[in-house]
């Protein structure tokens, strides 16, 4: 019996369960029926999720939508090194055995991305202008964050993308297996949207605030996501590489600002883990 | 790929000591003499006194200011636009210059490619590209090794931080706000 089966088992015995305590007109020892509702909403929620596997079918056709526009960067050494790194701060996630892949796009925008079951990519704009591991830990903890969290998939679901990408979803979910040819390019749209538009806002604080954590919990010293955010701030608004970002993500100062308020004092203990910037250097410029 | 190295060895021996960064405080805030919360007062900066950034550590900046030089804590600090913050201190960014040169030092005046809207608006997906990619990908081993080997980075359990307005991350859903060591099985 597969888990799907067994939570629509449990989603009927739980309806059974109320009707009984409905059709009845007194309360039924042991069974607290505003419970047994939830546990109904609940599980109906979970049967229209996608699994696992659906996720990352998901996932891979948004991720191919990004290396189509820019191709991955040819530096072997660099894309091993972000893989090792990132499957290293994703071990200290709740989903530290999704199949991560990592990889840096040969763009100069400065951007990070991530699409539902693990894929993640940082932009060679960005991994240059950072000065240690930890800077790429705290980066890529906080691209971990979304997929963790499945924030992708409630932007479609019930967020800024519902009306964009909330049938496809459907429709991909209800199919069980596979990505139907004719829902492909709806599906490629949807993702387009996402990462023109961005995701809720809540969720990219919240992916901050996880995204130190993770680092932390990898050895790392958490301040290098701010680190990253204040290079970020410095290099101002008004620059190019900087565009997509600042239209899909809240201005860095208000997530430092965020940040300060929670990082201190409980991360502070953390903060004399390495940088680690010397292997950070070497791995990168490929010496 | 070695022609490329040999390049960025040249570039990282050419490079030019770091950059002088700036940056200003957010707040009124007390100077340390050292980079701890109960170390020596050194002075107090004003609220928008403009820092130059001398060194960085963890938590803490070391910065020299108008009358007062010791340790703050980075998150006080708002580094400058147009400041050596835009260009990274690794030395990185110089050695792979872009738009305005390649490694090759010859000029190339291309815009920023790859991931602007319309870019993305216009991309077609390539799944052998992505495809490519899982080449790459480290497993769960690779990974502990990664972590084991030296420098040694010491998992930790770290409960998630909350917001002061919302709920610590992980209170439902796909999270879980338990905090492991390493997480899963």
């Amino acid at each position: 019996m597969t888990p799907r089966q067994i939570l629509g088992l449990m989603a009927a015995a739980a309806l059974a369960a109320v009707a009984a305590g409905a059709n009845a007109q007194f309360r039924i020892p042991g069974i607290d029926v505003n419970r047994a509702l939830d546990t109904v909403k609940n599980v109906v929620t979970v049967v229209n999720e996608p699994d696992e596997k659906q996720e990352r079918e998901i996932g891979a056709e948004w991720a191919a939508i990004l290396v189509g526009a820019a191709p991955l960067w040819a530096n072997p050494g660099a894309q091993r090194y972000v893989n090792v790194v990132g499957r290293w701060v994703a071990l200290h996630s709740e989903r530290p055995d999704l199949d991560w892949q990592f990889g840096i796009l040969d763009s100069d925008n400065v951007n990070a991305f991530a699409t539902p079951g693990g894929y993640i990519f940082v932009t060679k704009g960005l991994v240059v202008r950072m000065r240690s591991e930890a800077e790429l830990a705290g980066v890529l903890g906080h691209e971990i964050a979304h997929v963790v969290r499945k924030h992708h998939l409630k932007a479609m679901q019930t967020g800024a993308l519902a009306n964009i990408g909330g049938n496809v979803l459907t429709e991909v979910v209800g199919r069980r297996s596979g990505v139907p040819a004719e829902l492909r390019s709806q599906l490629v749209n949807a993702g387009k949207q996402m990462f023109m538009r961005g995701l809720d806002k809540d969720d990219e604080y919240e992916a901050d605030r996880m995204g130190v954590v993770l680092a932390a919990r990898a050895g790392y010293d958490p301040y290098g996501l701010p680190a990253v955010l204040q290079t970020i701030a410095a290099m101002g608004a008004q620059s190019s590489e900087l565009a997509l970002l600042f239209e899909t993500h809240p201005p860095p100062g208000a997530r430092l600002d965020a940040l300060e308020r929670v990082m201190s004092p409980p991360l502070d203990r953390y903060a004399t883990q390495p940088q680690v910037a010397e292997r950070f250097v070497r791995s990168i410029s490929g010496q | 790929m070695r022609l490329a190295a040999a390049v960025a060895v040249l570039a990282l021996a050419a490079l030019p000591a770091a950059a002088q960064e700036f940056g200003f405080m957010v707040r009124q805030t007390e100077v340390k003499a050292e980079p701890f919360a109960d170390a020596a007062a050194a002075g107090t900066l004003p609220e928008r006194a403009k820092v130059q950034i001398v060194k960085r550590q963890g938590a803490w900046m070391q910065v020299k200011g108008d009358g007062a030089a010791g340790w703050v804590r980075m998150l006080a600090v708002r580094t400058e636009s147009g400041s050596a913050g835009g260009a990274g201190s690794s030395g990185l960014a110089s050695i792979f210059s872009f738009g305005r040169g390649g490694s090759s030092g010859t000029a190339v005046a291309t815009g920023v490619r790859g991931l602007d809207k319309e870019q993305i608006r216009n991309a077609t997906p390539n799944p052998n590209e992505l495809a490519r990619m899982k080449g790459y990908a480290a497993s769960r081993a690779d990974a502990e090794r990664f972590g084991a080997s030296a420098p040694r980075l010491a998992s930790q359990r770290v409960d998630y931080v909350a917001s002061a307005s919302a709920p610590a991350a992980g209170g439902g859903g796909a999270g879980g706000g338990q905090a492991s060591p390493l997480g899963g099985n």
